[in-house]
C-alpha cells in the first residue's frame, strides 16, 4: 500500500496547479456570489397607471417613496416590452377600476408583468400588498373620519378626507406594525452575512468534490497507461492498491478542505463558531462520502475521458439540487426540497451552517454526519463490486 | 526440471475461444519461445500464468503450485513485460523504475543499486531524469523491461518485447535475453518473428488460433517438415515448357515463378542437382544462380496451417 501512496504523491507532485486552480476559482467564486447579494444595483421597475383616480396617484406615491428599487411610470406596451428584454425586472399595472374598487368596498388589484420569479421579484410583491393594505387602510381611516366629522360638523367632507388621510399616513412612518413583511426582507445586512457564508461554504464544498472525484479517478488513467494490470501481477494486492488510492484522494481533500475554510476564515472573516471537533467531524465525513462517490463513479465508467464528461454532469446537479449554490431556503419546490435529501452537499452545508451560522454544538451535527456516513458507505460497497480488475 | 506446467488451459471471451486447450511446460534455465501470428492466443496465455485473467479452465503449476489458486505463488517470483509499454509517461524512468522496485519489495540503498544495475543493463543511464513522454519508443521498450527485471525474477515473461523498435535497439534486447538466461533466468519469449525465436529459444511452442500445433526443440521442429527444401534458381528467362519440364523431376513438389525467378518445393532432394541442371540445359534458358533455402519455423508453419507467420 505504501507504493501506491507515494507512486501517488509523487504524481500529485507533477500536477499541484491543477489542485491550486481548483482551490483558487473556488475562492474567486465563493467571492463574487457572495457579493452579488449585496451590490449596489437597483432594479428597475415600470409603473403602468391604467386609473385616473386620486387613489392610484397615492399608491404611485407610496411606491415611489420605498427605495429598494427605482421606478419609472410607462405604458403599457413599453413596459411589457421592456421586461421581456430584461431591461426592467417587472412592471406593476394599476387596473382602469382601482380607484372604484376602493370606493366601493371592494378588493383593488394590481397587476404584475414579470419574466422570472426570484428574490427580488419576492421583496416587490411583498412591498406591493403592504403598500396596498396600508393605502386601503388609510383611505377606509380617512373616509371614516371625514364622513364622522362631516356628520357633527358643516366641515367640507373633501378636505376633511385629506386631511384625514394625510395625517393617517404620516401616522404609519413611525409605526411599522403593518410591513413587517417588508422590512424582513429589506434587513439586507443580516441576509448579506448568511448568503456570504453560505457560498463561501458552498463553493468550498462544491470545489473540493472535484478535486476528490479526479483523485480517486486516477485509477481509470492506470488503466489506460496499462500500468494497472502491471500493479495486478506484481505482489500488490487489489486491497493494497485501491486502498492506497482511497487514502491519498481522501489526503487530498482533506488538504484541499482546510486551505479552503481557512482561507474563508481569513480572506472573509467567516466565523466557523467554536466547536472544532464537530467542524472537523462533519467536514471527515464529507470528504469520505465524496471519496467514494468517486470511487463509485469510476467503476460505472469505462476510462478518465467518460469519467471527465460524467463528473460535471453529477456534481453541479446535485450541487444545485443540494444547494451549494443558492440557500435552499429560498426554494419552494417540495420535489426539489426532496431531492436534496439524496445528495451528499445538501447535508454538509446543514451542518456546517449549523455550527457557523446557527453556532450549534455537536447536535447540529448528527443528523448530517449520520446520513452522509450511510451515503459514502454505500457508495464504497458499490464502487469496490464495479471497479473492474481486468 | 520444469518450474512451470500449464495443462488444457483454455480463455474464451464470449464466444472468442482465445486460448482452446493448450498443453506445454518451461524448463528451469531454458529460453522457452511462443511463436504465433497475431491473435494466435499467446498474450492471453501470458496473462493467465501471470495471474491477471483466471482461466476459464485448466492448470498452471509454478514449481508444483497451482497459481490459479495461489496467485501469490508466482507473483514474487515472476517478472512480466507486457507487449504494450506499462509506465506512468508523465514520471520520470528513474521515478517508474523506484516504484516497480517498491512494488516488489525492494528498499533504500538495495534500491538504488538494483536500479544502477538494470540502467546499465538496458542500457539508459543519462536519461532516465527525464520523463517518460519524452522518450523515444525504443527507450520506453528498454525501461519497459528494466522494469520487470529489478526484483531478479526467477521467471521473465517478455511479451513481443521488439515490436516497433530500430533494429540496434532491437538486437541489444536480445543480446540481453540471452546474457540474462545466461545468468540462470528462465524466459518465455513470445514473437511473431520466426528468427528472433530460432536465436533465443531452446525449445518453442508454435501457437495458431487458440491451440498449439506444434512443439519442440528448433530441430524437432524442423524434422516435422524432414528433408523439405526450398531452392531459388535464377535464371536468364523462365517459359512455360521450362517449368512443365522442372515439374517433372522426381521429388519437386511445388513450382513458384517470379519473373526469372523460380522457387522449387522439393522432398529428399540429395541429388536433384543434377537432373536440374540436366533438364534445364534441354531448354532455352540458362541458369544463373541456385540458392537452397534451409527449413526453418516460417517453412513449418506454413507447411502446418497453409498460411504466412506474418501477412
Ligand atoms: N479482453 C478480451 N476480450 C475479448 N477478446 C479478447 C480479449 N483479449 C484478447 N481477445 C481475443 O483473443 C484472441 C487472442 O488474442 P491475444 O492478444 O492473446 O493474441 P496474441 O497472440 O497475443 O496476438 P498479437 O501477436 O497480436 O499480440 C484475439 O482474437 C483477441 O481478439
Ligand atoms: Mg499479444
Amino acid at each position: 500500500m505504501l507504493s501506491i501512496i507515494l507512486l501517488r504523491l509523487k504524481k500529485l507532485k507533477g500536477e499541484y496547479y491543477v489542485f491550486l486552480i481548483m482551490t483558487a476559482l473556488s475562492l474567486v467564486l465563493a467571492f463574487i456570489f457572495s457579493s452579488a447579494y449585496n451590490s449596489d444595483y437597483t432594479p428597475m421597475v415600470l409603473i403602468v397607471n391604467n386609473d385616473d383616480s386620486a387613489y392610484s396617484q397615492k399608491a404611485i406615491d407610496e411606491l415611489v417613496n420605498s427605495d429598494t428599487f427605482n421606478y419609472k411610470i410607462v405604458s403599457y406596451d413599453k413596459a411589457t416590452e421592456e421586461v421581456r428584454k430584461g431591461s426592467a425586472l417587472a412592471a406593476i399595472v394599476i387596473k382602469e377600476n382601482f380607484g372604484e374598487s376602493i370606493d366601493n368596498n371592494n378588493t383593488p388589484t394590481l397587476g404584475i408583468i414579470k419574466t422570472k420569479n426570484d428574490r427580488d421579484i419576492m421583496v416587490l410583491q411583498s412591498i406591493m400588498n403592504s403598500i396596498t393594505s396600508k393605502m386601503i387602510s388609510n383611505i377606509k381611516i380617512a373616509q371614516n373620519t371625514a364622513d364622522y366629522i362631516g356628520e357633527i360638523t358643516d366641515a367640507n367632507k373633501d378636505e376633511l378626507f385629506k386631511k384625514a388621510y394625510d395625517n393617517a399616513v404620516k401616522g404609519w412612518k413611525y409605526q411599522k406594525t403593518i410591513n413587517i413583511n417588508v422590512s424582513t426582507l429589506e434587513a439586507d445586512t443580516e441576509l448579506y452575512y448568511d448568503n456570504t457564508i453560505h457560498s463561501i461554504i458552498g463553493f468550498s464544498l462544491f470545489f473540493s468534490m472535484y478535486t476528490i472525484v479526479f483523485a480517486i479517478g486516477e485509477i481509470l488513467n492506470d488503466r489506460k497507461y496499462r500500468t494497472w494490470q502491471r500493479i495486478l501481477v506484481s505482489p500488490i494486492s487489489k486491497t493494497s492498491m485501491l486502498g492506497g488510492n482511497l487514502v491519498v484522494s481522501f489526503l487530498v481533500g482533506v488538504v484541499q478542505i482546510v486551505i479552503l475554510f481557512a482561507a474563508s476564515q481569513f480572506l472573509f472573516g467567516v466565523d466557523y463558531g467554536s466547536n472544532f471537533a464537530a467542524l472537523a467531524t462533519i467536514l471527515i465525513v464529507f470528504i469520505f462520502t465524496v471519496t467514494s462517490l468517486g470511487l463509485f463513479l469510476s467503476g460505472i465508467v469505462k476510462n478518465h475521458a467518460q469519467l471527465s464528461a460524467l463528473t460535471p454532469i453529477v456534481l453541479t446537479s446535485t450541487a444545485m439540487l443540494g444547494g451549494t449554490m443558492w440557500p435552499l431556503e429560498i426554494v419552494n419546490s417540495d420535489i426539489i426540497l426532496g431531492l436534496a435529501n439524496i445528495t451528499p452537499q445538501k447535508w454538509a452545508i446543514q451542518g456546517v451552517k449549523a455550527l457557523a451560522v446557527y453556532n450549534e454544538g455537536f447536535e447540529g451535527i448528527v443528523t448530517p454526519a449520520i446520513v452522509l456516513l450511510g451515503m459514502g458507505l454505500v457508495f464504497f460497497g458499490l464502487g469496490v463490486k464495479l471497479v473492474k480488475y481486468d | 526440471m520444469s518450474l512451470l506446467k500449464v495443462n488444457n488451459l483454455k480463455k474464451y471471451f464470449k464466444e472468442v475461444k482465445a486460448v482452446n486447450g493448450i498443453t506445454f511446460d518451461v524448463k528451469k534455465g531454458e529460453v522457452f519461445g511462443l511463436l504465433g501470428p497475431n491473435g494466435a492466443g499467446k498474450s492471453t496465455t501470458i496473462s493467465m500464468i501471470s495471474t491477471l485473467f483466471n482461466p476459464t479452465s485448466g492448470e498452471i503449476t509454478y514449481n508444483g503450485e497451482s497459481i490459479v489458486e495461489k496467485p501469490k505463488a508466482i507473483q514474487q517470483k515472476l517478472g512480466v513485460v507486457p507487449q504494450e509499454i506499462a509506465l506512468y509517461p508523465t514520471l520520470s524512468g528513474l521515478e517508474n523504475l523506484k516504484f516497480w522496485g517498491h512494488a516488489y519489495g525492494l528498499r533504500g540503498s538495495e534500491l538504488n543499486k538494483r536500479i544502477e544495475d538494470i540502467s546499465q543493463v538496458i542500457g539508459i543511464k543519462d536519461r532516465l531524469k527525464d520523463k517518460i513522454e519524452k522518450y523515444s519508443g525504443g527507450m520506453k521498450r528498454r525501461i519497459n523491461i528494466g522494469a520487470a527485471l529489478l526484483h531478479k525474477p526467477d521467471l521473465l515473461i517478455m511479451d513481443e518485447p521488439t515490436v516497433g523498435i530500430d533494429p540496434q535497439s532491437r538486437n541489444h534486447i536480445l543480446d540481453t535475453v540471452l546474457k540474462l538466461n545466461e545468468e540462470g533466468m528462465t524466459i518465455i519469449y513470445t514473437s511473431h518473428y520466426m528468427e528472433e525465436v530460432e536465436y533465443l529459444c531452446s525449445r518453442i511452442s508454435i501457437m495458431d488460433m487458440g491451440e498449439i500445433i506444434a512443439s519442440g526443440t528448433q530441430e524437432e521442429l524442423v524434422d516435422i517438415i524432414k528433408g523439405q527444401k526450398k531452392i531459388n534458381i535464377k535464371l536468364d528467362h523462365v517459359d512455360d515448357t521450362l517449368i512443365s519440364i522442372i515439374k517433372t523431376i522426381e521429388y519437386v513438389e511445388k513450382v513458384e515463378t517470379h519473373e526469372n525467378e523460380m522457387i522449387l518445393t522439393t522432398q529428399n532432394g540429395e541429388n536433384i542437382f543434377k537432373d536440374l541442371i540436366s533438364k534445364t540445359a534441354e531448354t532455352e534458358s540458362n541458369i544463373l544462380s541456385i540458392d537452397i533455402k534451409k527449413p526453418n519455423l516460417e517453412a513449418v508453419f506454413l507447411h502446418l496451417t497453409g498460411k504466412a507467420l506474418r501477412d
